[in-house]
């Protein structure tokens, strides 16, 4: 049994094989976001009639069957009033959507109209792969969107996406914990120092953490630390304030008000399920997950507007339809997503979904002011009622990832691994700095 | 020529064929298609531009890649603790002690498990809530709660357990092929010239194992550089960069940042650096087993 030549070529070549073989799907996910809504068919440009016959390809991300109703009828409306146009309409999980997009891409197969989330929508936005939707949307157009949700997506004065449906985070309460620290759940806490207030008296009075939450990027805008400049040439994060947020987090995880763990969002609902914190941030979809794994914790739930931080604005999660650079009949798809997304269907697919509508007009509805007392109306009205604050934050620039994960890592450094703070902001901001000067 | 077309060899090609294909198409092509790839910025959506050997100056400039070199590279000492355990356990289940054949099948279980579910169990395990921590607490070995998987110090250490105890069984078995193989007159022959168990085991079963030894180690030190699942389920290379392997490294700069040409230069530095370590493997192992003739 002794090695041979072949055999040992051969065994490196499977060496190489398997190191280079790709490995499994994508992770990457955020829990289904909440509702958008954007313009009207036809208005501002004019419905289309095909000199040609066109086919509308069009993705969407778990959508069927739950929603095959609704989207087959909007379908033949606006099949019957463009005439000549007919839409091919697939769904795909969400860790399949950017792997499919990215091959459809590369075979030169692209579809035409596509969900996508805000963070990847921008990522190819700013990589120049996706439409301009500026140059033809008319101003009242892109007005019917909050402001917020609908500039995640615009990036040099271009809309790169039109928002779809949204939601926004809302604070969950553990009654029980709550009223045991002796605090008034009927008079929630309105901002973060408040909410850190009564996370210490839940705390000492309890033994329960007040939080959890996972260390990302966006913890810097929440509190009105700019990530980048002004022109997004170079990392903006390295401040005074920067530092006091992170030192105040420390000291919290010190004390155990806040979890001192990086906790992703199956964590958080193991957390809160437990009754291990008081509190949790975090959008409606929440709900459905502790209506499962604990429905006596969901019996005592309540929610509440999201307290703010020093920014005052509170973060959404936002799906949107998009339209691939390489579409071959940009003026249809336009007028499909912008008739997707106007006030009317959002608010009906808001209906049909229980999510938030992204345009204005849409949550006037009755549907997002009244309430039933359950948790599910309490956190829809909470949240809608939040929307004008809302924003998706994004980098927008093309290394956006890069970026983002750059700053997770110091995050971690710091607060799990117990490096020093200024030393780490330093680092990461050098870091930043080298992927923006890398540009890709 | 055409004589040898019906050759004994003509029938193993026939029957090595599809299975040629299919790596040929899915592994030997990305390898070999990596490597003008690598000497771009492909990244599907964009222009793609030629940028020589940028993306390796680069690389050796990237902290966090180094980093996961690093990582990547201690993970590879859990092969030597690998196989001596596999081996013991091999000789264990070996024997011919009553029940032994349940023992087989039970080390035998994690290998069969997918990986996703081993990792959500110990993750529920290693929790800060989790049984771990409260044998621990109870037996007063620690005084508080340890967040095993989101402590540097501690996960890295964490996820090379948890994929030996999810190995363990498969090169056990392995193993205990090879122990099969060995002639029992040989041990008859050490017996009579006095040898006990520790030097039949040290004098004929290891000598004699070395082949297999051999095999395990190399696809040992490549599952452990190429080591994915584990990580990126449990900690996606967090705490910081504590647990950032090569792998996911490459995994995240690829498929989550859509740097592809980048990816493929880190890809093709990895791949060479496992190269050398099989070289080395194959120098260290070069003599033993049972020859046929």
């Amino acid at each position: 049994m002794g090695t041979n030549r072949k055999g040992f070529t051969v065994s490196l070549l499977l060496t190489m094989s398997m190191l280079l073989a790709a490995c499994g799907g994508n992770g990457n996910t955020k829990g289904t976001p909440d509702a958008g809504s954007t313009g009207e068919p036809g208005t501002g440009a004019e419905a289309t009639a095909a000199a040609e016959p066109v086919k509308l390809e069009f993705w969407t991300i778990a959508l069927q069957p739950t929603f095959n109703d609704y989207f087959n009828n909007l379908i033949t409306q606006y099949e019957d009033s463009h005439p000549g146009v007919t839409v091919e309409w697939k769904d795909y999980p969400y860790d399949a959507i950017s792997q499919r997009l990215l091959t459809s891409t590369a075979s030169g197969k692209s579809p035409d109209v596509v969900n996508l989330n805000t963070e990847f929508a921008s990522q190819l936005g700013s990589k120049g792969a996706l439409l301009n939707l500026s140059e033809y949307l008319t101003d009242e157009q892109a007005k019917s969107y909050f402001e917020g949700i609908y500039n995640s997506t615009v990036f040099d004065g271009k809309a790169y996406a039109l928002p779809w449906y949204t939601g926004t985070e809302v604070l969950f309460m553990n009654k029980k914990l709550v009223e045991k620290a002796g605090l008034d759940p009927a008079n929630p806490p309105q901002t973060r120092e408040e909410l850190v207030e009564w996370a210490r008296q839940v705390h000492e009075k309890t033994g329960a953490a007040g939080y959890a939450q996972q260390l990302v990027s966006k913890l810097f805008p929440i509190d009105g630390i700019s990530i980048l400049n002004e022109d997004k040439t170079a990392a903006a994060f390295n401040t005074p304030e920067a530092e006091a947020m992170i030192t105040q987090m420390r000291d919290l995880m010190k004390e155990g008000v806040v979890l001192k763990e990086d906790a992703d969002f199956s964590k958080q609902i193991q957390y809160f399920s437990g009754e291990q914190v008081a509190f949790q941030l975090s959008g409606p979809t929440f709900i459905n997950f502790i209506k499962t794994s604990a429905p006596d914790v969901y019996k005592n739930t309540i929610a509440v507007p999201l307290p703010t931080g020093k920014a005052n604005l509170r973060l959404s999660n936002s799906m949107n339809l998009v339209v691939p650079q390489k579409s071959k009949n940009p003026q249809q798809a336009v007028e499909f997503a912008a008739f997707l997304t106007n006030a009317e269907n959002q608010t009906a697919f808001s209906k049909a979904a229980n999510t938030l509508p992204s345009s204005k007009a849409s949550i006037q509805d009755p549907f997002f002011t009244e309430s039933d007392g359950s948790l599910e109306a309490e956190a829809k009205v909470a949240s809608s009622q939040s929307l004008d604050k809302a924003t998706d934050y994004m980098v927008g620039v093309p290394s956006a990832a890069d970026i983002n994960s750059a700053l997770a890592r110091g995050l971690q450094e710091i607060l799990m691994n117990g490096a020093d703070i200024k030393e780490t902001l330093n680092k990461v901001e050098k870091e930043v700095n080298t992927i923006i000067s890398q540009g890709s | 020529m055409y004589k040898g077309f019906r050759s004994e060899s003509f029938t193993a090609w026939a029957f090595m064929a599809p299975g040629l294909l299919f790596l040929a198409v899915f592994t030997f092509w990305p390898i070999i298609y990596g490597i003008p790839l690598s000497l771009t910025d492909y990244s599907v959506i964009t222009e793609t531009n030629y940028v020589g050997l940028d993306n390796f100056t680069r690389a050796f400039q990237d902290h966090n890649f180094l980093i996961s070199l690093w990582n990547s590279l201690v993970y590879v000492l859990i092969v030597p603790v690998i196989q001596i355990i596999s081996i013991l356990m091999a000789i264990l289940v070996n024997s011919r002690i009553p029940g032994v054949k349940m023992f087989r099948a039970a080390y035998y279980i994690p290998v069969v498990t997918s990986m996703v579910a081993v990792a959500l169990i110990w993750s529920w395990l290693l929790g800060n809530n989790g049984v771990v921590n409260y044998l621990l607490l109870k037996a007063g070995i620690i005084s508080e709660q340890v967040s095993w998987l989101s402590t540097s110090s501690t996960a890295l250490y964490v996820l090379m357990f948890i994929t030996m105890w999810k190995g363990l069984g498969y090169y056990m078995m392995l193993y205990l092929a090879g122990l099969q193989g060995i002639p029992a007159d040989l041990y008859e022959a050490a017996r009579v010239d006095g040898a006990g168990p520790l030097r039949l085991i040290v004098h004929v079963t290891l000598p004699l194992l070395r082949p297999h030894i051999l095999f395990c180690t190399l696809i040992s030190v490549m599952g452990a550089i190429r080591v994915f699942d584990e990580v990126y389920i449990l900690t996606k290379g967090g705490p910081g960069t504590s647990t950032l392997t090569s792998s996911v490294y490459i995994f995240q700069k690829g498929l989550e940042q859509f740097n592809f040409g980048y990816a493929s230069a880190l890809g093709l530095i990895v791949s060479v650096m496992v190269g050398a370590l099989s070289v080395l493997v194959f120098r260290l192992n070069r003599k033993g087993g049972v020859n046929s003739y």
